[in-house]
């Protein structure tokens, strides 16, 4: 097709004019809307929400096992039988070994004898995701260190990086090795580290995590770090609590009160 | 026995699996998945909830034909949006959501505990799944 060049000027010329046109707000500018994108996806905002919990050790005394037994129960952790290859996500630590570097000196004796309950801290400059060459283990939205055992490759960096133990690994198949299996979680494979997860598949469906919600005594509080008006943060306004280890600067999200 | 009655005998049995096949990959819907206990309100209120309601389908996430060319690319997606992002629905073209869980496939397929294991024994892929997450062979969904 031909066309001569004052048909183009014409055209081009309409065309800038429309162009101008639609800059002024002479005519609806229908592409220049931005996209409203909220529409598409639920993905949360990260660090909006810092999950944390409180552990009242004047409430957590005795030989009672009842939140580590369903804890290990619900997410399928094996036992080995032995300490060297025990795999754990919550257990009781001696207060002198909870708290090494806490000040002991004419301590109350009972205190000294305290059984403290511990798990992963779920800090909020976690070491171990530093230490992790793969990003297998990261620091989630809602401030839960989280591990991707699709991505782990079993270097145990990370196990090396943690200073507080928190973190175990499967030496052997751990299918053989679980009592009863459940259905509410998947199991590992040989060759992964695993270690608490706050529960995620739990909150994920607004339920509390198995170890606060199995404990009679009311010890175990959990909630919103970031919210103000939580239960939790009013209780550690109300309390003298302590972190475990606050020197390091890993600023657990798991807090204690003696 | 002859070679051909031989050879009708394997045709046979060789065609019964098929049609076993077919009615296992094909089997039923289960309902719904049963509500959860011991919700707090103040833990569902900073959760991010699945718009709409998940799980609870009488019909697959996408056409069959899709799914069976597919499905791995899709739970591969899935993974990633929901263990990494926390994006966690999955609208699909009939506007219909979706949690983006393993568990969104097993609420139907966990029916049979045998849908998985009959194509992948067939086309002779070993998918690592079941090392770790259980399949309905082991526990019941
Ligand atoms: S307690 Fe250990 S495993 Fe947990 S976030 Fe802190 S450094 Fe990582
Ligand atoms: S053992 Fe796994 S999670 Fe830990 S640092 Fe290595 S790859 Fe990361």
């Amino acid at each position: 097709m031909s066309q001569n060049r004052r048909e183009f000027l014409k055209k081009a010329g309409l065309g800038a004019l429309a162009g101008l046109g639609a800059a002024a707000g002479l005519f609806p500018a229908f592409a220049l809307e931005p996209t409203d994108s909220s529409g598409f996806t639920d993905a949360p905002v990260p660090g909006k929400v810092r999950w944390g919990m409180l552990v009242d050790t004047r409430k957590c005394l005795g030989n009672c096992t009842e939140c580590i037994v369903r804890c290990h129960h619900d997410h399928n952790v094996p036992d080995f039988g032995h300490t060297k290859s025990e795999v754990k996500w919550i257990w009781k630590s001696g207060y002198e070994n909870a708290f090494p570097t806490a000040s002991t000196q004419f301590q109350n004796p009972e205190v000294l004898e305290r059984q403290v309950l511990t798990l992963c801290n779920h800090c909020t400059e976690p070491p171990c995701t530093k230490a992790c060459p793969t990003e297998a283990t990261f620091k989630r939205w809602d401030g839960i260190v989280s591990i991707d055992y699709h991505r782990c490759i079993g270097c145990r960096f990370c196990m090396a990086a943690c200073p507080y133990g928190s973190r175990s690994f499967n030496w052997q198949d751990p299918r053989p090795h679980i009592k009863e299996l459940s259905n509410t979680y998947p199991t590992r494979m040989r060759g992964v580290v695993e270690k608490c997860n706050f529960c995620s598949e739990r909150l994920v469906k607004g339920e509390l995590p198995a170890c606060v919600v199995s404990c009679a005594e009311n010890a175990l509080t959990f909630g919103d770090l970031n919210d103000p008006n939580s239960e939790i943060r009013k209780m550690l306004a109300a309390n003298e609590t302590m972190q475990r280890k606050p020197e390091l600067g890993t600023l657990p999200s798991v807090f204690y009160i003696i | 026995m002859n070679k051909f009655s031989q050879f009708l005998v394997a045709l046979a049995a060789g065609l019964s699996v098929f049609v076993a096949a077919w009615f296992f990959i094909h089997a039923g819907h289960r309902g719904s998945v049963p509500a959860h206990a011991e919700v707090s309100p103040a833990v569902a209120a900073a959760t991010v909830k699945p718009g709409g309601a998940p799980v609870d389908s009488a019909k697959c996430i996408l056409p069959t034909d899709y799914m069976r060319a597919h499905h791995m690319q899709v739970l591969d997606k899935w993974r990633k949006d929901s263990v990494r992002k926390g994006n966690r629905t999955f609208v699909n073209p009939e506007g219909a959501h979706f949690d983006k869980s393993l568990n969104t496939c097993l609420g139907c397929h966990g029916s049979n505990p045998m849908f998985c294991f009959m194509c992948h024994e067939y086309a002779n892929v070993k998918p690592t799944c079941w090392n770790c997450h259980l399949s309905p062979m082991e526990v019941s969904q």
